[in-house]
């Protein structure tokens, strides 16, 4: 398309649309990053009332050191780190499993298989029937409440599917050929060729359990084993009642920082994992 | 028909796959324990619950709760679901679409890279801290909003705590979180929009705003329609958005069924009503998806389900 300068051709409406269109983008980038910045900025601030500063007036790292140092804190977030790195481990052995097995398409009982998973997504028991079945099973109050019925995620189960359908089949047939069994064709073939949708998926997995709150919430009452989104909670709408004194002061300080550490580990892979995350909504959407 | 030999066959296959069925088994097992056992608890709706018995007592807990002491906070836990997750619902559609045009807008590849990338960063973190981020900023101590309302003379608000602001800072603190990542499904839906298109409609006259309503919104109305009714089946189930934003001084504009369910049966351990709440509450996500498919059907002549 040629682009003359000219009145009457549209090129001044276009043009004053980009204007316009840049300053919208602008105030969405001012909307989106102030309150950032701003947590960002007091969680380093000793001062005990903010102002209207972007950038701390008593600088100080204290927030931080607390969280690592301070028992009730620390705790949490080691809880935090723990189910996380269990949880992602165990989705992506379920997602992984399941989407290998619902990708078998000779396979007797393939469809009814596919079926029981994908019903969960439309029915469940709700809250209270769930809540009695994990209690039932002695769940309640152990993490295993949080870390197992996570882990089995249909959505994320179509996904891998989706990708594992991608492999083509003539190397499963050769691997057949050659007397490979099942679990040798997935070890060796599938998941080596998946690490793109196994890095998406888990990240997938990883974000779930670390945001995990609404089953800390139903399924776990004791204070010992909250994880550090129910404590952020629990801080930010607490009056000053943490007990050190070394951080009394500096109460408003530590629950900024504390919303910091608790969104930290996604800022720092953000931007390396942004395209995977992106592949794996996109798959979904155009694969279903 | 199955003859004695298609038997035989399948028996066989089944035996040679015998590998896949146990590698399938712990998902199995999982989705059965965790999903499907519950699903039989659905009955707990229909019992009462005393310390020691539950009682069948048919469809009382539904009577109690339509008509009974409950009966008031009951229909306006209701209203409140349908209003705050359609109405969110609704912003999140116009909002995400009107973004995703302007984004797709942009000529510079590196502008609208750095836009999604700021946009999208808000969904990965937790409703806890969003709400945390918000409750800083808004808080009555020093917090952002009330600092500058105050160099105006304002006196300081504690916002989330009252009635009137309540709402429109749940809508809003939702688009803020949601917005970005609401494009990404309309922007590969714009990619896939043969330019062609747009030059025939340029040819033929039509200016940027023609184009829009012309070519693009009809381009990517399919998807608009999928996501809103799929999404539309979620909406009974907006729980932690509402949980963490509220409190007690805010349930008559703020509380939801799913909140009031909690509260009072796993709270207060009155499993009968708080099943019957969930049950309603399904009945209703279903209603809302079917009825809008068929209404939708109707006007386009095909179904998105």
């Amino acid at each position: 398309m040629k682009e003359v300068f000219s009145f009457r051709n549209g090129r001044a409406p276009r043009s004053a649309f980009r204007i316009l269109n840049a300053f919208i983008m602008l105030a969405l980038l001012v909307t989106m990053l102030i309150p950032l910045l701003k947590v960002l900025s007091d969680s380093f601030d000793r001062t005990t009332v903010y102002g209207l500063n972007f950038w701390p007036r008593n600088w100080s790292i204290e927030a931080y050191k607390s969280i690592f140092v301070n028992p009730n804190l620390r705790k949490p977030l080691l809880v935090s780190i723990v189910t996380t790195v269990l949880g992602t481990a165990l989705g992506l052995t379920m997602a992984t499993l399941g989407a290998y097995v619902l990708r078998q398409r000779k396979l007797v009982g393939r469809n009814f298989f596919a079926k029981f998973i994908f019903i969960t997504m439309i029915f469940n028991g709700g809250l209270i029937p769930t809540f009695l079945t994990l209690k039932t099973l002695g769940m309640t109050n152990t993490l295993w409440a949080v870390l197992l019925p996570a882990s089995v995620n249909v959505f994320n189960m179509i996904l891998m599917r989706n990708f594992f359908e991608q492999i083509p089949e003539s190397l499963f047939e050769s691997a057949e050929m050659d007397g490979a069994t099942p679990p040798q064709v997935f070890r060796s073939i599938v998941l080596p060729l998946s690490t793109a949708a196994l890095a998406s998926i888990g990240l997938f997995f990883a974000v779930e359990y670390w945001n995990e709150f609404f089953r800390y919430v139903m399924y776990i009452s004791d204070t010992d084993l909250y994880n550090f989104q129910i404590k952020l909670r629990d801080l930010i709408l607490s009056e000053q009642n943490i007990n050190d004194p070394a951080i009394v002061g500096h109460a408003n300080m530590v629950k900024n920082a504390a919303v910091i550490v608790a969104m930290l580990p996604f800022f720092v892979i953000y931007p390396f994992a942004q395209r995977y995350f992106i592949a794996g909504v996109t798959m979904g959407a155009v694969k279903e | 028909m199955a003859s004695a030999g298609n038997y035989a066959k399948i028996r066989r296959r089944i035996r040679n796959d015998r590998m896949y069925y146990a590698m399938f088994l712990p998902v199995l097992l999982f989705v059965l324990v965790f999903n499907y056992v519950p699903m039989l608890g659905v009955s707990l709706a229909f019992f009462k619950f005393t310390p020691f018995a539950q009682k069948f007592i048919g469809f009382d807990n539904f009577a109690d709760l339509f008509f009974g002491i409950k009966s008031a906070h009951f229909w306006k836990a209701f209203g409140n679901t349908l209003f705050l997750s359609i109405g969110n619902l609704v912003l999140a559609t116009v909002f995400s679409v009107v973004v995703a045009l302007l984004l797709n807008e942009l000529v510079s590849r590196k502008t609208k890279g750095f836009m999604q990338t700021v946009l999208y960063l808000p969904h990965f973190m937790s409703w806890v801290v969003v709400a945390s981020i918000f409750t800083l900023i808004l808080s009555p101590q020093g917090g952002l909003v009330n600092t500058i309302l105050e160099k105006f003379g304002i006196e300081p608000t504690y916002f989330l705590a009252q009635k009137k602001w309540w709402t429109p800072i749940f809508l809003f603190i939702a688009r803020w979180k949601e917005t970005g990542w609401g494009t990404i499904i309309y922007l590969a839906a714009l990619s896939g929009i043969n330019p062609e298109l747009y030059e025939a409609a340029e040819v033929d006259g039509a200016g940027k705003w023609k184009q829009v309503f012309l070519v693009t919104l009809p381009a990517i109305t399919t998807t608009i329609l999928i996501v809103f009714i799929l999404n539309l089946g979620k909406v009974m189930n907006i729980f932690e958005s509402v949980f963490v934003l509220q409190n007690p001084n805010v349930y008559d504009v703020g509380d939801v069924l799913t909140t009031f369910a909690y509260r009072v049966g796993v709270q207060q351990g009155n499993y009968g009503i708080g099943t019957a709440i969930d049950l309603f509450k399904s009945f209703i996500g279903l209603f809302l998806v079917l009825g809008t498919d068929a209404v939708n059907r109707k006007i386009r002549g095909s179904s998105v389900l």
